[in-house]
């Protein structure tokens, strides 16, 4: 993957979205951070992507625990996007969640690339946007 | 003899009676004579006497022949009058009555009817033999036992044998029989007390015999002079009396130890017979409980009378037996649970004759069985509690910490120095976000292990006057409208703290997420069931999608609504509140409408 591109993060902890754009300043990311604070939010911005023919970011970063709308939540309604602009973009689960119960349940999923727990390290990070 | 006076004595004798003269004709005879051999006013005199008293039997000729000798002759005689003349039983009395010279004159003839005294002894000597009855006869004057054939028989001696009162004794058998017989005959003889009794004797032929010894004492001057009664063979009756006894016992036996009562349902009379178990097991005396159907219908829980009248109905109508399970009220107002069994008898016609059935206490199996189940509930219910806390541990603690490890991995980063300032104020948030985190979890165990100690009465209705007052500020500010309908004096079971601040969560929720384009209202009112009081909390806020929160709703830091002051803590610390005080907390929500909570305390 290149390091332009977009990464989209999907989480309400703001500690973390801090340290992710940290992180990814660090091992020279230049591309675009799009930051949803809740599964809502992001399943309305890129519902809106999708509808306008934008091309999606190349990664999503998904938290687990949120408000509103959580994570297995978005995967539902992420399954709904059409296919075809789901193309190229890769999606990984970022949880703090050690729950062997969720990581199971995180591999049932097709769209789920893999679950990295918190917290990310540098060497994380790197290894995906690479 | 003259006989002008002979005449006159003869005819008016009040016996049937007459004189002969040597060729047995009538010289003279009675009126009663005549009525005797059935004659009439007829003339007699000079008639021979065969001529008069037909089909006389010879031994009768004989003897007269025999008296005209000089002798005195009595002899009973069978005649026959007429062929459709029953049996007639006579006693010939004849004496010769002599001339003044001394020789033979004739015969004076006296006969009596004995039918009747014959007869009867006749009946009584077949009755005895009929009934096995036998007779006995103690004289204590001189000292002698007195057996009738009967009684011989019933002993298995020959006619001809004597009995001696010491054996007579001796034939019961040895121990309690022999011991009763000869107390009863001792205070017979004493006090002249009659007996009836049935006691086993030993036959001579060595088989035992149960017998129905009846007696009496006759006394004379206080004193016994002669024991007399009865003697009859009730082997065959009194061993399948006690049989029948054995078997009866056992079976009362058996179900008074299963507590297993019998009953019989008669249609015809429309009535229950119940064993005596029946009333132990619907907690009545036998005096209460007369068969009435409807009485019966009374005594089973309302909601069960109509299953058990269908039951009924059914077994009449199609035939299909009555079996099941049904609640009674005793009359101390206990519930019990009883299993029924039955069986229906129908008669020669294919009609339903009557139900013949079972019924079990089967409460303590009712109440071992909700037991388990309760258990079984609990059980699930604190394991689910522990997967929730090890759910929370596993997001909310690791969540904390992980972010405490990333910010310091940046502080130790030498190359990010500009920017300490900002990861150190993160690293306070973080580290004070953690602390909370803990406060609450503890929290949580402390309402868990407090609430049992602390449970008291709490009157419902001051406690949501205390709230109100509480929130008064808050409530006018929102312009939110009440509308209270508790009853004052609800009293519940309850730690008076966690009502407090139960109804402040959920009053103060339906304010912070009311509809802004509504007037807000909040209705709380209550109703009572047999263990709980249920308090329901309605407004007609923002609601809740429970499609999608159902399971999440009463969750650690869960939030549902775009709400900066959404912490997700509230209704999670509600529900273990309610649950330590042994209630629960239920919802229903329409998104756009309203949502309504409703809490079951225990009563008090």
């Amino acid at each position: 993957m290149e390091k332009k591109g977009s990464i989209c993060i999907i989480d309400d902890d703001r500690i973390f979205v801090f340290g992710t754009r940290k992180i990814m300043k660090k091992i020279g990311f230049k591309g675009d951070l799009i930051v949803y604070n809740n599964g809502q939010d992001a399943v309305e911005g890129l519902t809106e992507m999708s509808q306008e023919n934008k091309k999606l970011p190349s990664l999503i970063l998904l938290d687990l625990n949120m408000p509103i709308m959580n994570g297995w939540e978005f995967l539902e309604e992420y399954k709904k996007i059409p296919l075809g602009q789901k193309n190229g973009v890769t999606l990984y689960i970022m949880s703090s969640s050690v729950d062997p119960i969720d990581c199971e349940r995180a591999k049932s999923y097709t769209e789920v690339k893999n679950y990295i727990l918190k917290p990310v390290t540098p060497q994380d990070l790197d290894k995906i946007i690479r | 003899m003259k006989p002008t006076h002979t005449k006159t004595y003869i005819s008016e004798a009040p016996l049937p009676i007459s004189a002969l003269d040597q060729n047995l004709c009538f010289i003279e005879y009675s009126d009663l004579w005549n009525q005797e051999f059935g004659i009439g006013d007829r003339n007699l005199e000079g008639e021979h006497i065969f001529d008069s008293v037909p089909n006389t039997s010879e031994e009768v000729k004989e003897a007269m022949n025999y008296c005209l000798k000089g002798n005195s002759f009595a002899m009973e005689e069978q005649k026959i009058f007429g062929p459709e003349s029953a049996i007639h039983w006579l006693k010939w009395k004849i004496n010769p009555w002599r001339k003044e010279d001394g020789s033979v004159g004739g015969l004076i003839v006296v006969v009596e009817d004995i039918s009747q005294g014959k007869r009867q002894k006749e009946m009584l000597k077949k009755a005895e033999s009929v009934a096995n009855i036998g007779g006995w006869e103690v004289d204590l004057i001189a000292n002698k036992l007195y057996w009738s054939d009967s009684t011989k028989e019933i002993h298995e001696l020959p006619k001809n044998y004597i009995p001696s009162l010491e054996e007579g004794i001796n034939f019961y058998k040895a121990g309690e029989h022999r011991d009763k017989i000869t107390e009863l005959v001792a205070s017979g003889i004493a006090e002249g007390k009659p007996w009836d009794t049935e006691l086993i004797i030993i036959t001579a032929k060595g088989k035992e015999l149960w017998v129905r010894a009846k007696g009496e004492a006759e006394l004379v001057d206080g004193k016994c002079i002669r024991l007399f009664g009865t003697f009859q063979d009730i082997d065959k009756d009194k061993r399948a009396e006690i049989e029948y006894n054995k078997i009866s016992e056992r079976l009362a036996i058996a179900t008074k130890a299963a507590n297993i009562g019998i009953w019989e349902y008669d249609f015809s009379r429309s009535g229950h017979y119940w064993s005596d178990q029946m009333y132990t097991l619907y907690g009545v005396g036998k005096d209460e409980y007369n068969g009435d159907y409807g009485e019966w219908l009374n005594m089973i829980h309302p909601e069960d009378r109509k299953l058990c009248h269908k039951g009924i109905e059914a077994a009449y109508y199609g035939g299909k037996e009555f079996n099941g399970e049904f609640r009674i009220v005793w009359p101390n107002g206990e519930h019990r649970y009883l299993k029924v069994d039955s069986i229906l008898e129908r008669d020669e016609n294919g009609i339903a004759k009557r139900i013949i059935g079972t019924n079990w206490d089967i409460t303590a199996l009712k109440h071992a069985e909700k037991q388990l189940r309760d258990l079984l509930e609990v059980t699930k219910g604190q394991n689910e509690n522990l997967t929730n806390f090890a759910h929370i541990v596993s997001h909310n603690l690791r969540s904390h910490s992980s972010n405490l490890s990333m910010l310091t991995s940046f502080l130790m980063d030498e190359e990010e120095q500009g920017d300490q300032e900002n990861v150190l104020a993160m690293l306070k948030d973080a580290s004070d976000s953690l602390s909370d985190t803990v406060h609450h979890l503890n929290e949580v165990v402390q309402i868990k292990k407090d609430a049992s100690q602390k449970l008291t009465g709490v009157d419902l209705y001051n406690s949501i006057q205390s709230v109100r007052k509480n929130i008064s500020a808050l409530a006018k500010e929102s312009d939110v409208q009440f509308e209270i309908s508790v009853p004052k004096d609800q009293v519940v079971q309850a730690v008076p703290a966690y009502v407090d601040s139960i109804l402040l969560n959920l009053v103060t929720n339906s304010i912070k997420y009311r509809d802004p384009n509504k007037n807000p209202k909040i209705e709380i009112s209550s109703t009572t069931t047999k263990d709980n009081v249920i308090l329901s909390i309605s407004d007609n806020g923002l609601g809740i999608d429970l499609e999608r929160h159902r399971n999440k709703i009463f969750g650690m830091y869960k939030t549902f609504h775009k709400h900066e002051e959404a912490k997700g803590i509230g209704l999670f610390i509600t529900k273990n509140q309610i649950e330590a005080m042994n209630g629960k907390i239920e919802v229903e929500s329409t998104v756009g409408k309203g949502s309504t909570f409703k809490l079951y305390f225990k009563v008090f």
